[in-house]
């Protein structure tokens, strides 16, 4: 039989989260033996409870509270619309569509006479695409990127317009070139395989040559032959470009729903993860950002990879929910990481 | 119409008064025992304002089956745990899990609020000796573990232990009595 006093402390230490696991079993012992004994711990858990108020007991500001909260009955029992309300958002939903669709089709007739007609596709944040192009070419489009190409290769250019990330595995046709123009740079290849990073809110744009040739040109003013296993960055707000050695692999693989790492900035990791999974990862302290990591995942949960993360780092993260907005749109998950 | 039974009569029959009335008894209680599980304020208060929200609305069907106390503390403590397996916290706070395990246990019947106690409760804290308030405080406020507090008092982490569960132990003795009392209240 334990003495009052030692009882005492495994309490505290669990309340206080100090208790090990070897002193879990004995308290949990102690637990089982009667129910006298869960009724003293119940009064001790409650006295800690009301000893340490998590938040300050004069900070919570119960009249504010009642009027929001009256506010909203009141208002509750004056609009009791809400059928009505779900009906229009649904009409909105189909009506969007067919604006567009209408539109599609105007446009259609009118470049149909100007014999260019253009498809356009666009992959939301956190779905990859594939696009058959009509020479057999074929696209994949990464998250929240944007592709525009005509419905026919007219003869002498095979030319599509990106904004976003891209991996063309490009059919060979020596006559006629690919060509991938971005805002910054344009990519020329005849048969090969390539990855381009062109979004609109990076600084860096890149391309990446997995093998074939391609011709690049940054700006309208350098050209670059690159050769395989080779990418070239270019830095919008420094105007530099870096020529570099590289394992393609790590580039590409997210055509394939992989993410792949090799000793890369953990502000990085952290941007490509929320890219695939459609959150905003932000990374505030410096130390920690710049951290190196090298990790492989594929078709791991964003908890599992945020969880696999905190194991390899002394990483803590805040998570901040989905909020709606006033018009109904829900913002985007925000999840923040912090040195622990 | 301050019996909770009849307020709980006239909440059901749409009575706004007695809504109000139920909400300010407790929502500051509510929002404080929600912090010992989820420790965001704006969150809890949120979790605590649409419990009572729901309590409106579903007012004609809801069963309290005991105490309308236990059921509100029940909905608390489920919505902050519900909320904190949603957000994956818990792996970030291993100490917290651990007493989570004991949360299901808890006796929400007998469970005493902090406005029950809050005038006990300081007067009870100066009695304690010097060194176990100073150990309490500190894991309290600052949220020191024992092996830090052990360092910065220069003691040995069993003193630390020693001293936390006594500072508990006599806070308990001295506000048996009216511990006792509530519960005899709350009974009858």
């Amino acid at each position: 039989m334990k003495t009052n006093d030692e009882i005492d402390i495994l309490i505290s230490k669990l309340l206080s989260g100090n208790l090990s696991s070897s002193d879990k079993i004995k308290l949990d012992e102690w637990l089982n033996i009667s129910s006298e004994n869960r009724k003293y711990f119940n009064q001790m858990q409650n006295l800690w409870h009301l000893s340490h108020p998590a938040f300050n007991p004069k900070s919570i500001d119960v009249e504010k509270a009642t009027e929001k909260v009256t506010g909203k009955i009141n208002e509750q029992n004056r609009v009791k619309l809400p059928l009505l309300v779900w009906w229009q958002k649904i009409a909105a939903i189909l009506i969007i569509p067919l604006i567009a669709f209408t539109g599609y089709l105007l446009n259609r007739e009118t470049e149909l006479a100007a014999n260019e007609v253009y498809q356009e596709v666009f992959s939301p944040f956190g779905v990859r695409s594939k696009i058959n192009l009509p020479d057999g070419s074929m696209v994949w489009l990464n998250s929240g990127s944007h592709l525009k190409y005509p419905v026919v290769f007219k003869n002498g250019s095979r030319n599509v317009v990106l904004t976003g990330e891209a991996y063309f595995e490009v059919q060979s046709d020596k006559k006629n070139p690919f060509i991938v123009d971005t805002e910054k740079m344009s990519v020329k290849a005849t048969g090969t395989a390539f990855n381009v990073e062109a979004y609109a809110t990076d600084t860096i744009v890149a391309v990446t040559l997995v093998h074939g040739k391609v011709d690049v040109n940054i700006d309208g003013r350098k050209n670059i032959n690159l050769m395989p296993n080779q990418r070239i960055s270019f830095n919008n707000e420094s105007s530099r470009y870096e020529l570099t050695d590289t394992d393609p692999y790590k580039w590409c693989a997210w055509k394939d729903g992989i993410l792949a790492f090799r000793d890369d900035r953990l502000d990085y990791v952290f941007k490509k993860i929320g890219l695939m999974y459609n959150v905003d990862i932000a990374v505030t302290n410096k130390e920690i950002a710049s951290q190196l990591y090298r990790a492989t995942f594929q078709g791991e949960s964003l908890e599992e990879i945020l969880r696999l993360l905190k194991l390899s780092a002394p990483i803590r993260y805040v998570h901040t929910p989905r909020v709606r907005s006033a018009n109904g749109d829900f913002s985007k998950e925000k999840i923040e990481v912090f040195k622990n | 119409m301050n019996n909770e039974h009849d307020l709980l009569s006239a909440l059901k029959s749409g009575n706004k008064e007695a809504f109000t009335l139920l909400f300010r008894k407790y929502y500051k209680d509510l929002v404080l025992f929600g912090g010992n599980i989820l420790h965001d304020q704006v969150r809890c208060e949120d979790i605590v304002q649409n419990i009572f929200l729901k309590l409106w609305a579903d007012r004609e069907n809801i069963i309290i089956e005991k105490s309308l106390k236990s059921f509100l503390l029940r909905s608390v403590q489920n919505s902050c745990l519900d909320e904190l397996r949603h957000k994956q916290v818990i792996r970030d706070h291993e100490q917290f899990t651990q007493t989570f395990d004991y949360f299901d246990s808890l006796d929400t019947e007998n469970y005493i609020l902090y406005s029950d106690l809050e005038d006990k409760l300081d007067a009870a804290m100066n009695k304690l000796p010097d060194t176990y308030r100073e150990a309490f405080r500190m894991n309290r406020f600052d949220g020191l573990k024992y092996k830090e507090i052990a360092e910065q008092l220069k003691v040995s982490e069993r003193t630390v232990e020693v001293r936390v569960s006594k500072a508990l132990g006599m806070l308990r003795v001295y506000l048996k009595d009216f511990f006792i009392a509530v519960i005899a209240w709350l009974v009858s």
